[in-house]
């Protein structure tokens, strides 16, 4: 049986991996190091020998406690490779300043908490990743976005749409936050496939303030204000005015109206 | 919306972990859960909602046909500098465990792991930015050329959560000896030295660093 984690939840409970995980894990743990680099081989997810990036963490961490050089170097490229691809796609060139740099902290960042796995002041920091490998994998990237962002003063690289000539249109700004909304609940289907790249580029080309203020109305689901000083609204979250929340929706409504037709 | 950097790394990314599992898209009622349980990181946890709702739009699909079109067989150099980062700093940690194991007092030996070392230029760069200096100051650092007795435990202890190392690692590094060049001959007559070791504050106030980053650094 896979060594438990040891990170708990909020009420005391210890952290599970999921069932398929944990037999997956239980399997490959007994697998003799030619048949681990067999199995390392398939890329194919739906294949049913494709070993999850939560069984890989494992296996290193397993590696990493036991000073298992032969186990580390068969896995470790391989879980640097998927995550790379992971990050091509989602850090891709031109729409950070230097991604290439930035794609390598965050591979280097992945690898320093196998390094330091089991020290210092998060020493479980794994566990998430043997449960949700890229649920987990996605919050080192976008923290590792947020601060280069942040040191370099630099907002996404995306140009500006053109505004709209709906802009300031009631109907538009219904339609262009409808879109919004839908987007957030039909994105896994094949139709919204064509639209996803245009709608994201929409999205993140949008002034941080407008961005903030379409997403948490229209996606996250905040009242733009309250009477109730106790509510939190976009407004709280923002710390700003209702009327400024809704002065950023309209500009961003302009700006997004031109999906009103295309979605 | 403002947030901080200085926010200790390690609580704000658990922080974002929480956050970031619990659903593919965050709402309304999980941010502010979150934000009840992490009040500190309230801004913080707001951005970064914004930016787990931003990045679901890309979906699964296509990062799973990125992963698919791999080639098992084939490393690609920004994998192969990945691993040769995780093995010299494997290499740096072990040895520094090994070394707190054997030796519990602080070590004055020149062989401590210098955690400074494996680090590439661009982290080099990033970590002067996160501790509010510059390369000229980091690299006294790296080179021992300050006496540790005169740095604060908070400053060391700033130094080892930037670097994402253990605070007995640097504690070691800071502690060892000047490495003095080992080569064989000399042109001048006697063997050179490492030279004498700056106070803390002298560091500080020679690295070109503005009023406030002296300030900031000093007060840690």
């Amino acid at each position: 049986m896979a060594r438990p984690l040891t990170k708990t939840e909020p009420d005391g409970t210890l952290y599970r991996r999921p069932a398929p995980v944990e037999a997956q894990v239980d399997e490959a743990v007994q697998l003799k190091l030619p048949d681990l680099r067999r199995r390392l081989l398939v890329t194919d997810r739906n294949n049913a020998a494709y070993l999850r990036s939560e069984c890989l963490v494992h296996l290193l961490r397993h590696g990493r406690r036991a000073g298992d050089q032969a186990l580390m170097s068969a896995v470790l490229p391989v879980l640097l490779s998927r995550c790379e691809a992971n990050l091509l796609v989602t850090v891709p060139d031109g729409r950070m300043p230097d991604a290439t740099s930035l794609r390598q902290d965050i591979l280097d960042g992945l690898t320093e908490l196998f390094v330091l796995d089991g020290l210092g002041e998060n020493p479980a920091e794994l566990d998430f990743y043997e449960c949700r490998f890229n649920k987990a994998f996605r919050t080192l990237r976008i923290d590792a976005v947020r601060r280069a962002a942040r040191r370099s003063k630099e907002i996404i690289d995306v140009a500006a749409l053109p505004p709209s000539e709906a802009e300031g249109e009631p109907d538009a700004y219904e339609d262009a936050f409808a879109r919004v909304s839908d987007a957030f609940k039909v994105f896994p289907t094949q139709e919204w496939d064509a639209f996803r790249e245009p709608f994201l580029n929409a999205i993140e080309a949008l002034p941080p303030e407008e961005r903030e203020a379409v997403i948490l109305v229209h996606v996250l689901g905040y009242k733009e204000e309250s009477e109730d000083p106790n509510e939190e609204t976009a407004a709280t979250r923002c710390n700003c005015t209702g009327r400024t929340i809704r002065n950023r929706l309209t500009r961003a409504a302009g700006k997004l109206a031109r999906f009103k037709e295309d979605v | 919306m403002t947030q901080t950097l200085n926010a200790n790394p390690h609580s704000l990314r658990e922080a974002f972990y929480a956050l970031s599992v619990a659903q593919d898209v965050p709402d309304a009622k999980l941010l502010d859960d979150m934000v009840r349980r992490y009040p500190e990181f309230g801004e913080e946890l707001t951005e970064f909602a914004i930016a787990l709702a931003v990045d679901s739009l890309r979906g699964e699909r296509v990062i799973e046909a990125a992963e698919a079109a791999l080639d098992p067989n084939v490393v690609s150099p920004a994998v192969s500098r990945a691993i040769s980062h995780f093995q010299n700093r494997l290499h740096a940690v072990t040895a520094g465990e090994r070394a707190t194991e054997t030796k519990p007092a602080t070590p004055a030996s020149p062989d401590a792991p210098n955690p400074f070392a494996a680090l590439p230029r661009p982290e080099f760069r990033a970590l002067a930015e996160r501790l509010n200096a510059n390369a000229v100051f980091v690299g006294k650092l790296r080179d021992r050329q300050i006496d540790p007795r005169t740095m604060t435990p908070g400053f060391q202890r700033r130094v080892a959560e930037e670097l994402k190392a253990p605070l007995e690692v640097v504690v070691a590094h800071f502690a060892a000896s000047q490495a003095a060049p080992v080569r064989q001959f000399f042109k001048a007559e006697t063997k050179p030295s490492a030279g004498d070791q700056q106070t803390f504050e002298e560091a500080v106030r020679s690295c070109g660093l503005t009023e406030a980053q002296q300030q900031a650094l000093l007060e840690l």
